[in-house]
């Protein structure tokens, strides 16, 4: 089976490699974009570094909402644990990545059993139209909406109204959440950073915090990708920093809008991608004067490619360490489907030992 | 390889040398001189004193607090300058890489970062593992989840809550456990908002005496070296005083140590009803033999606290410094992070000298230990300066000159005279520590022990003698000279393994899976997940 292309030439793993990094040595801004798991991550960064690259998500726009709820204001936030186990209202707020329709139906299956209460009750903040992810025994959400207004607008009118203020277009069904507030032991705001903007989000934590002046209540934070925060995570251990840091000067560099991939790579100032995706290969567009390394599950060279280098799919051909929105930490997954594909990092580090460089990598 | 560290001046309490002489090593052990033996290196330590490598026992490093924090906080720990070339990414401000570079430089061996939630164990351990140089350890937190204190109500046999005690120990990959504001975070997600030692988790109907009590007893009969390590409730407050001085009380003859002791030195005096009781508490320590303390020194300057006291975290989100925070309700613990400057003011200033106060009031220099509870008190990086005041009077009568008067003034700190000797150093940030941690093959420079050796070339300016360390090696490794990193190499974290119990690991499995919805597994790992190359290294519990 072929696993590594220069162009669309069949060569060796070994001899991709060594391109790749001649390629990466030679550039003048090579960006990288990831979706892997927390040892891809580590190797990503740590090549970053010694080639003076930028990183961020392959969806960096979401996870990079999400970072900055955290860099620029905090947040009250439980665990995923605590939310099964102690919610009596649950409020969705906005629409959940798919990946986390699951679990609010467990939840909708499931009563806190450390709630004195022991019955849940369910709430969706949206426009009008807007659906809940499938509850389970047939229940609904109660929609709490301003019409067409924005999800900032909506957690305006609704904190606003909870504080006994009058609002322009009250939200609709506020007299049942307010009941519902009035009796509840733990609610929890269930958010991703998916579709919702960051003065949503902003705008929900201070809405929290109003709720946290007489009583308990916090937000349970469904990320948009779990290898994007899981990527976050590594990336704020090694270097200090979220994604979206770079080393053009040496250092870690944090600049959410300068170290923008996708914006780096649109406004031309990338000449150099490298793309790491051990689940799926999205096709792209092919840019001028910009060479794309890609190290991907794939059978065949990736159009457009000057490299391609083929890698197993984490916690499928590989074991793999992921976060886990489930357990809201890390968790450690053994291969699905054990095959002799190599991991990121594995051909990550296989790249970096090409770079020049007098140092060992750290990872 | 055999090296000879020569004609130094060796510092070691545990096996009483004192004075000039020569030490050698042999690849990673300290030998005794070797009988015509000729040296592959010598390493001329003539003017320097000789130590064994510096355990810090209390040093928040890693895991997924210190991540939050780092994440709240970008404009906080920017780097300004490219990398020397032998330190990858150890420019990153304050990043895991940095972390295990300033701690060697220092002349520190091993660090442990002393809460772990059981639930991050795998996020923990994979941080350490990429801080280099030095060995880790971790303690693990217990004393807010559902399952203990659902036994205790239940009055479950002593042997039950061992087993518990020990698989959290065992699969957590820990050194110890610490309690946390027993019972504060579970009552807290009930909405209570002050707890005491004597009050009670609703709910459950336990207090948090009984849970620190419940919980020193099995760690005392697991064999579990490090004793029950506490952080007492009402951290912070005025009054905090009278809670430590209870939990003093309660160690009741087996051994109990408190953390960050400056944190509860309060009184209710004077006219801001904030005063010392640091005098009271030193003396509680002397008169308790079997009470172990670290102290918490406050340093001036910006910092950011970092704790698994919820409850705590909770009531000072309004101190916030920038005006950002991050409260989080976990599975048992949870944590907060609140920034924090500590000025020169009155309250700033009494913080800083109840920390010395206890210091230097308390004798026996093998059961206090040398903390800043990085970084809540003050960054780890704040030590060299912290060496120094405490051991020259001259530095702190400096230091007092700059400070608020009416905050000295309720201190007797500028009336002690006691200046620590190197000897009373190597004890509290060496010999003690291992001795505390169990860590039998460290804290001395005897025949058999691993070559953690820091040497440090005499100077009138202490915090630069300390700061800087003039040679480093850890497990035989040269790693640091002249106060540089030399050398990477990557540590180890040092961990317990007592075998769990069966029948507890199947009651574990169905709590997960009724209670969760998940199995066990989904908490468990293998040590190939941390992807380095023996990252653990095993501790014997007493037997
Ligand atoms: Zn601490």
């Amino acid at each position: 089976m072929a696993v590594a292309w220069i162009g669309n030439r069949e060569t060796l793993v070994e001899r991709a490699a060594a391109h790749a990094a001649a390629l990466l040595g030679s550039s003048r801004c090579p960006v990288f974009s990831l979706d892997t798991d927390i040892h891809g991550t580590r190797a990503a960064i740590a090549l970053a570094e010694r080639v003076g690259a930028a990183y961020d998500h392959a969806d960096g726009a979401a996870l990079s909402r999400e970072t900055a709820l955290f860099t620029d204001k905090g947040a009250m936030t439980v665990a995923p644990g605590e939310t099964r186990r102690r919610a009596d209202v649950v409020v969705i707020v906005g629409e959940l990545p798919q990946v986390h329709h699951e679990f609010v139906g467990e939840l909708a299956g499931t009563v806190p059993d450390l709630s004195a209460k022991n019955q849940r009750e369910f709430f969706l903040v949206g426009p009008n139209g807007a659906s809940a992810p499938p509850l389970n025994n047939g229940r609904a959400a109660t929609l709490l909406s301003c019409g067409e207004a924005s999800l900032g607008a909506t957690l305006a009118a609704l904190r606003a109204q909870y504080r006994g203020r009058q609002t322009s277009q009250p939200v609709s069904n506020f007299d049942d959440f307010a009941k519902a507030l009035e009796v509840a032991r733990f609610p929890v705001f269930l958010f991703s950073g998916d579709a919702t903007d960051g003065l949503a989000l902003e705008m929900l934590q201070g809405l929290i915090a109003d709720l946290n002046r007489t009583s308990r209540a916090s937000g349970l934070h469904l990320p948009a990708s779990k290898n994007g925060w899981g990527s976050a995570l590594a990336s704020t251990w090694m270097t200090g920093f979220p994604l979206r840091t770079g080393f053009a000067r040496g250092f870690p560099d944090f600049d959410p809008w300068r170290y923008d991939v996708a914006r780096m790579i649109a406004a031309g100032e990338a000449d150099l991608h490298l793309r790491i995706s051990s689940s799926i290969v999205q096709p792209q567009k092919k840019r001028h004067r910009m060479a794309l390394i890609a190290l991907a599950k794939t059978q065949k060279p990736i159009a457009g490619a000057a490299v391609t280098i083929a890698i197993g799919e984490a916690g499928v051909d590989h074991e793999a360490v992921f976060y886990s929105s489930r357990t809201g930490s890390l968790r450690s997954v053994d291969a699905r489907a054990a095959s002799e594909l190599p991991s990121a990092a594995t051909v990550i580090r296989l790249v970096a030992s090409h770079v020049s460089a007098e140092a060992a990598l750290p990872c | 390889m055999l090296t000879k560290i020569a004609g130094g001046d060796i510092i070691d309490p545990v096996n009483g040398r004192l004075g000039q002489g020569d030490l050698w090593i042999r690849d990673d052990k300290i030998v005794g001189a070797p009988a015509g033996g000729a040296a592959d290196r010598t390493i001329d330590a003539a003017g320097c004193i000789v130590m064994a490598g510096a355990i810090d026992i209390h040093s928040h490093i890693g895991g997924g607090n210190v991540n939050t924090a780092r994440l709240l906080l970008p404009e906080q720990h920017a780097a300004h300058q490219a990398r020397p070339a032998a330190t990858p990414l150890s420019n990153a401000g304050w990043s895991t890489f940095q972390t295990g570079c300033l701690y060697a430089k220092m002349g520190f061996t091993t660090v442990v970062e002393p809460a772990m939630s059981p639930g991050a164990a795998l996020h923990t351990h994979l941080e350490l593992a990429d801080i280099p140089i030095i060995d880790k350890a971790t303690l693990a937190i217990l004393g807010n989840d559902d399952f203990l204190l659902s036994m205790i109500r239940d009055d479950a046999p002593s042997t039950m809550i061992e087993d518990y005690v020990a698989w959290t120990v065992a699969s957590t990959r820990a050194l110890g456990v610490k309690v946390i504001n027993a019972g504060a975070a579970a009552a807290f997600k009930e909405n209570v908002r002050t707890f005491s030692l004597d009050d009670v988790v609703p709910s459950y109907g336990v207090s948090s005496r009984k849970i620190v009590k419940t919980l020193q007893a099995a760690v005392d009969s697991l064999g579990v070296p490090h004793p029950l390590h506490v952080h007492c409730n009402n951290l912070g407050s005025p009054g905090s005083a009278d809670t430590a001085a209870s939990t003093i009380a309660a160690a009741e003859g087996l051994p109990l140590h408190l953390a960050h002791l400056q944190f509860y030195g309060y009184g209710t005096e004077g006219k801001r009803k904030f005063s010392s009781a640091a005098a009271r508490l030193a003396e509680l320590v002397n008169t308790t033999p079997e009470v172990t303390i670290d102290i918490g020194q406050v340093m001036f300057g910006q910092t950011v606290t970092i704790s698994s006291d919820v409850m705590r975290q909770f009531s000072a989100r309004g101190s916030a410094s920038p005006k950002k925070s991050v409260i989080h309700d976990g599975d048992g613990n949870g944590g907060g992070i609140v920034p924090y400057s500590y000025g020169k003011d009155f309250y700033g200033t009494m913080q800083w000298a109840i920390g010395l106060e206890l210091f230097l009031l308390i004798d026996d220099p093998w059961r206090v230990f040398f903390t800043t509870d990085h970084p809540n008190g003050a960054p780890f990086t704040a030590y060299p300066a912290l060496f120094a005041l405490l051991m020259s009077r001259e530095a702190r009568n400096e230091m007092i000159a700059g400070l608020s008067k009416s905050a000295m003034a309720l201190s007797t700190l500028a009336a002690i005279e006691r200046e620590y000797t190197f000897e009373e150093i190597a004890i509290m940030t060496r010999a003690a520590p291992a001795k505390l941690l169990g860590l039998t093959d460290r804290g001395h420079l005897g025949a058999g022990a691993i070559a953690d050796i820091a040497i440090y070339r005499r100077n009138g300016n202490i915090a630069k003698m300390l700061g800087q360390a003039a040679y480093v090696f850890k497990d035989g490794d040269l790693v640091v000279q002249d106060g540089e990193i030399t050398h990477y190499r990557w540590g180890k974290a040092l961990r317990l393994n007592p075998s769990p119990d069966k029948a507890m690991v199947r009651r574990l499995e169905d709590y997960h899976q009724q209670r969760y919805g998940l199995s066990l597994d989904w908490f468990n790992f293998p040590d190939s997940a941390i992807a380095r190359e023996q990252p653990f290294g095993e501790v014997a519990c007493r037997t």
